[in-house]
C-alpha cells in the first residue's frame, strides 16, 4: 500500500522541492504554473493598458485632452463640457471642488440601484464624434 | 574536513541566492511600474534562471513557489497601488482622467459613471472609494510586507503571508458582491461589459494561488 501511494505521489522525496511532500507534489505543480501565468498576465496586459486603450478611444488623432473631454460629453451628456488642463493642483483630495462638481446634465434613471443613460461607445468612435461636430461648428 | 565542505556549500548557496535575488528585485521593481514591465520581465526571468539553476547543483536555494509567491504578492500589490494611488491622489491628472475614464468605459462603469465628482475625486460608483482606500492603506502593504519575510524565509513571514492572503480573498469576495450589487452603475453603457472585466482582473487571483501551497508546505522549512 505504502509502495503504491508512494508510486501515485510519482516522484521519491528525493527529487521534490525543499518543503514540497509527495502527497502535494502535483498540487504544487499546478499552482506554480498558474502564478508564472499570473505574473506573465500582469506584465503584459500592465504594460499594454495605457496604450491600447488610447488608442481604441482615438489617440493619436485625438489628443488625450480631446479624448477626456469627449469623454466628458459622454458622460455628463452635455457638448458644451471641456477637461480643464492643467486642473488646479488644490482641487481633490486636497480640498478644492471636483470637476464635476454640481453638474445637472449626466442622464440617469436614479433610484436605489441607479442605472446610468449614457450611450454606448465603440471602438474609435469618439474620433467621428469629435470631427462630426468640429464640422457642424465651422461656420 | 566535513564542516568545511558543509561552509563551502553554505556560503556558495547564499552566494547564488543573493545573485538571484539581485536580479528578481530589480525585475519585479521595474514590473512593479507598470509601464516598464516588458523591461523588468526578462531581468525577472534571468533571476529565475540563475535560481533554478542553483538547485539543480544541489545549492540550497529559496524553493522555486515561495520565490515566486513572494515575487508575484509584491507585484499584484504594487501594481494595484500604483493604479488606486493615482484614483485617489491623482484624480484630476489628464492622465488619470483620460485613461481611468476611457478604462471605466470600455470595461467598468464604476471608473466612469460621475467620475470625478465625488468630494474626493475619482470614482464614484456606491462603495468603490471604500475599498479603494481599505486596500491601498490596509491590505496591499500587508502584504507586501508579508511577503518580504516570506522571501527571508522567516516563519512570520508565512503565516502572515497565509493572514494577507486571506485579505486577499475578502478583498475579491466583497469587492465583486459590492459590483454585483451594483451591476447597473459597473456595466451598463459599457463596450466590454462583464467578461472583459473578468479577462482584465483574473490575472489578481493570486491569494487563491497561494493559499493552498502556504497552507500544505511543511513549515519547518521556515525558521525563526
Amino acid at each position: 500500500m505504502i509502495e503504491n501511494a508512494s508510486k501515485e505521489g510519482s516522484a521519491s522525496s528525493a527529487d521534490l522541492p525543499l518543503g514540497t511532500t509527495p502527497a502535494f507534489a502535483r498540487m504544487h505543480k499546478w499552482l506554480k504554473r498558474g502564478l508564472f501565468v499570473c505574473l506573465f498576465g500582469l506584465v503584459i496586459e500592465g504594460a499594454l493598458t495605457v496604450p491600447v486603450i488610447a488608442v481604441w478611444y482615438g489617440w493619436p488623432t485625438l489628443s488625450l485632452t480631446e479624448i477626456c473631454s469627449e469623454l466628458m460629453k459622454v458622460r455628463y451628456s452635455d457638448d458644451t463640457l471641456e477637461c480643464t488642463q492643467p486642473y488646479p493642483l488644490s482641487g481633490p483630495p486636497f480640498g478644492g471642488a471636483p470637476e464635476a462638481a454640481g453638474q445637472q446634465t449626466a442622464k440617469d434613471q436614479w433610484g436605489i440601484q441607479p442605472v446610468p443613460q449614457y450611450p454606448h461607445v465603440g471602438f474609435r468612435e469618439l474620433v467621428r464624434i469629435h470631427n462630426e461636430r468640429q464640422a457642424a461648428n465651422k461656420p | 574536513m566535513v564542516s568545511l565542505t558543509l561552509d563551502a556549500h553554505q556560503d556558495e548557496s547564499r552566494r547564488a541566492q543573493r545573485e538571484a535575488d539581485r536580479w528578481l528585485i530589480a525585475g519585479t521593481i521595474l514590473m512593479g511600474t507598470l509601464v516598464l514591465g516588458p523591461v523588468g520581465l526578462p531581468v525577472f526571468c534571468r533571476g529565475v534562471y540563475l535560481l533554478r539553476r542553483a538547485q539543480q547543483v544541489g545549492l540550497s536555494v529559496r524553493p522555486m513557489m515561495v520565490t515566486l509567491i513572494g515575487y508575484v504578492v509584491i507585484l499584484d500589490a504594487a501594481i494595484n497601488s500604483i493604479g488606486w494611488g493615482l484614483d485617489v491622489f491623482a484624480n484630476h491628472a489628464l492622465i488619470t482622467r483620460t485613461i481611468f475614464t476611457a478604462w471605466g468605459n470600455l470595461m467598468d462603469g464604476g471608473y466612469f459613471w460621475h467620475y470625478n465628482e465625488l468630494w474626493i475625486g475619482g470614482a464614484g460608483a456606491p462603495g468603490e472609494k471604500a475599498w479603494i482606500i481599505v486596500c491601498i492603506v490596509v491590505v496591499f502593504p500587508m502584504r507586501i510586507a508579508a511577503a518580504i519575510g516570506l522571501l527571508q524565509m522567516k516563519r512570520w513571514g508565512h503565516q502572515w503571508t497565509i493572514v494577507t492572503c486571506w485579505f486577499g480573498v475578502i478583498s475579491w469576495m466583497g469587492y465583486i458582491l459590492n459590483m454585483t450589487m451594483y451591476a447597473d452603475v459597473r456595466y451598463a453603457g459599457v463596450a466590454l461589459p462583464v467578461i472583459g472585466w473578468w479577462l482584465y482582473n483574473i490575472f489578481y487571483i493570486t491569494p487563491f494561488l497561494a493559499i493552498p501551497y502556504l497552507h500544505t508546505v511543511n513549515r519547518e522549512i521556515f525558521s525563526d
